[in-house]
């Protein structure tokens, strides 16, 4: 392979990484933009999803990889695992709201994201103890189906990652910016007071927030063991700190940011590890976001802290 | 002797005779017991494999409690989890805790363990303050037996880190061999799982690699707990290596093993002992594991006839398969137990300096042949036995004695 078509492979395995990044940051972008939370049960939100994703396709009969499916049954069986994942994600977020958070909603300062840092925790050992510490090897019924153009290779499972990511984040564009719910977000997120005062069921929002951002999680963490073909409980940790970073590095609380962010990191991440060494991966991108901050306080597409009494 | 009764009557009657008694029960030894601590990361990615060597070392000690213990003594056991979920593997500073905490109970006169090197070194200095030996059964990183790191590993200067199993300083170099001899390898690529072994390991196949005038196209260092190493092998996959050698532990290994078969399916790939385990097979699976070489720092006695009782003894009592490592673990129990029977035997008490010495003194029969030690702890029978994963339908998919095929011995370097 020439330097040229490396450099090519590795903007391909920085945009699946993107995506994934990008799924997941959402959910912190949704919540913080609406609640001013940091979330970090999304992480292992993230990964549980990740444990019943793989349930649901053992359910169906596949286990490892040698179970190829084609055609209409493969489309039935993926739709099947993302409606049943993301379903079941959204309903974790949502529980965790509604059980540990909501009653501090009045209380100030960061005894909620205390909360969250806990509940992270017991998702986290629940797994552990519950399924055990070793690596699971996840069901995939996606044939391998590889193109070569030139000296890249491309495969079905990328084009199928960013075909699902795109599609979901048209989805959640249009249902933030042209329904009604959505906009009661958008006033939410503007001044929640006010919006409460003009009839707005702040609860509701705050509820649709972590369905939405949870739901996302579980798309995220389907693709992430159907592209990596295993998941362990120890998943959540690094893939939702890189996640975390690309939200507050696109903007917190900003969408479009997220997607970007995700999407950066990703190529920072490959790029970075092919042009000077995967050690440095982090460091390489915890001194851009640090830059970032530095010059634009508020994220790449982050609006200018809003006036908040 | 004295028993429970007699010591609760005491009580009963003189309170401050009782209470003097209690205090100095073992002086005593009206139970005669002893304790052998096993620290083990029962916790995380290696946990499958701890429980195969704790398995094989319990084979050996509950042997020797049924037929009425070693010497009069009944053997305890203390067995410590050394992984822990932060790690999400084996964690050094729980390793560390579990040998002070073994260190402070003076019942417990050896131990069996650790299971990886990083936890070893962690270990190593704290054992030697307390006069503790063990003995690993799977751990072959050299520092910590190495005359040079004296200073570091055993401040007290005696050896207490004995092996039955012996050091990457033969695992990684005659693997290097074998790429050159047997395998006609030209060029490599080489990776690491940043763990004390791991590269310890990639480090000595490396300098041999060279040395044979292997390419070593690049190396580079994994972090045990990223998902997506794509990155690294789509690097390595532009520079065209032959082969790939990995030194590290199942929890990058597995990954590497995946993704690698997605972007290199075609060269030859291999690693050390961390590549050979049950939680490679169980997470890697197959078709992604096929055809990987593994090395382990013994010889091969699965094979051998003499284990044949062993593993069917093995089969029955825990209901699976055992590994090499769970042979080296028995073997390791076997010379603690002569140990003890030599110290007791020779009329001293029972003491943890006194089982060190005998253990140093050690020439045992065991599974894997005589074992006996030099005087920094290591095995002297020094043999790398090298396997490739190759799938039989016929065995669970996991069991390690069917689905790595033993090739031969990696050659020693002359």
């Amino acid at each position: 392979m020439s330097e040229y078509g490396v450099l090519l492979q590795q903007v391909i395995n920085g945009l699946s990484l993107g995506a994934m990044y990008a799924l997941l940051a959402l959910g912190f972008t949704l919540v913080y933009g609406i609640l001013e939370l940091i979330n970090f049960a999304h992480f292992n939100v993230f990964m549980v999803s990740s444990f019943i994703g793989m349930w649901t396709l053992e359910a169906v009969g596949i286990s490892g990889q040698s179970h190829v499916l084609t055609g209409l049954a493969l489309a039935g069986v993926l739709a099947l695992a993302f409606a049943v994942t993301m379903l079941a994600g959204g309903v974790l977020g949502v529980a965790i709201e509604r059980f540990s958070l909501r009653p501090l909603r009045k209380v100030r300062g960061p005894a909620a994201m205390i909360t969250t840092i806990g509940v992270s925790y017991i998702l986290f050992n629940v797994i552990l103890l519950g399924v055990g510490a070793e690596s699971k090897n996840y069901p995939n019924p996606m044939p391998v189906v590889r193109w070569q153009f030139g000296q890249v290779t491309l495969e079905l499972r990328e084009v199928l990652i960013w075909g699902i990511t795109a599609v979901l984040m048209v989805a959640l564009h249009l249902f933030v910016h042209r329904t009604r719910l959505g906009k009661a977000m958008r006033a939410t997120a503007q001044d929640a007071e006010a919006a409460q005062m003009m009839g707005v069921d702040v609860d509701r929002v705050i509820v649709t927030a972590f369905f939405v951002g949870s739901a996302l999680a579980g798309a995220a963490a389907l693709i992430f063991g159907l592209y990596y073909n295993f998941t362990s409980f120890i998943i959540g940790y690094t893939a939702g700190l890189r996640a975390f970073t690309a939200a507050v590095l696109g903007g917190i609380g900003s969408v479009g940011g997220a997607m970007v962010g995700g999407l950066l990191i990703g190529l920072i991440e490959s790029l970075g590890g092919q042009l000077i060494a995967v050690r440095w991966t982090d460091v390489i991108i915890f001194s851009i976001l640090i830059l970032v901050l530095v010059f634009v306080p508020s994220g790449l597409f982050g609006r200018a802290t809003p006036t908040k009494s | 002797m004295l028993s429970r009764r007699a010591l609760l009557i005491n009580l009963s009657t003189t309170a401050l005779v009782g209470a003097v008694m209690a205090r100095s029960r073992s002086v005593f030894a009206a139970d005669k017991t002893i304790t052998v601590g096993i620290s083990l990361p029962f916790t995380g990615a290696d946990a499958h494999d701890a429980e195969l060597i704790k398995d094989g070392a319990l084979l050996a000690l509950d042997d020797a409690n049924a037929k009425g213990g070693v010497a009069g003594y009944k053997i305890n056991v203390m067995q410590l989890d050394s992984g822990t979920a932060t790690a999400g593997q084996y964690d050094p500073a729980q390793a560390a805790t579990n040998a002070r905490k073994m260190v402070s109970d003076d019942s417990v006169i050896a131990a069996i363990g650790p299971q990886m090197s990083g936890s070893g070194k962690a270990m190593s200095p704290i054992l030697s303050e307390g006069d503790l030996a063990t003995i690993t059964p799977s751990s072959t990183n050299p520092d910590i037996t190495d005359p040079k790191f004296a200073g570091q590993y055993r401040p007290k200067g005696k050896a207490i880190y004995f092996r039955t199993v012996t050091t990457d300083a033969y695992q990684g170099p005659n693997m290097a061999n074998y790429f050159a001899d047997t395998l006609k390898v030209k060029s490599v690529y080489v990776l690491d799982d940043s763990g004390a072994y791991g590269v310890g390991l990639a480090d000595a196949f490396q300098a041999q690699a060279k040395k044979r005038g292997i390419t070593v196209l690049g190396r580079d260092r994994l972090d045990p707990k990223e998902a997506d190493y794509t990155t690294t092998l789509t690097k390595m996959k532009g520079l065209g290596p032959d082969a790939l050698y990995y030194g590290g532990v199942a929890q990058a290994g597995v990954k590497v093993i995946k993704q690698s078969y997605d972007i290199v399916p075609k060269i030859i790939k291999a690693g050390g002992d961390g590549v050979y385990g049950a939680e490679i097979l169980s997470g890697a699976g197959f078709p992604a594991a096929e055809g990987w070489y593994a090395t382990i720092a013994a010889p091969n006695v699965l094979d051998n006839p003499d284990a044949a009782s062993f593993i069917q003894q093995f089969a029955k009592k825990y209901g699976k398969q055992p590994g090499n490592y769970s042979i080296t673990a028995y073997d390791a129990a076997l010379v603690i137990l002569a140990a003890v029977a030599s110290v007791a035997a020779s009329g001293k008490d029972v003491t943890r300096s006194a089982v060190r010495d005998a253990i140093q003194q050690s020439h045992v029969k065991t599974l894997q042949g005589i074992v006996s030690f030099d005087a920094n702890g290591d095995i002297e029978n020094r043999v790398i036995s090298v396997f490739q994963i190759t799938k039989n339908d016929k065995y669970p998919l996991d069991d390690l004695l069917h689905q790595y095929k033993y090739v031969g011995v990696a050659p020693a370097s002359s």
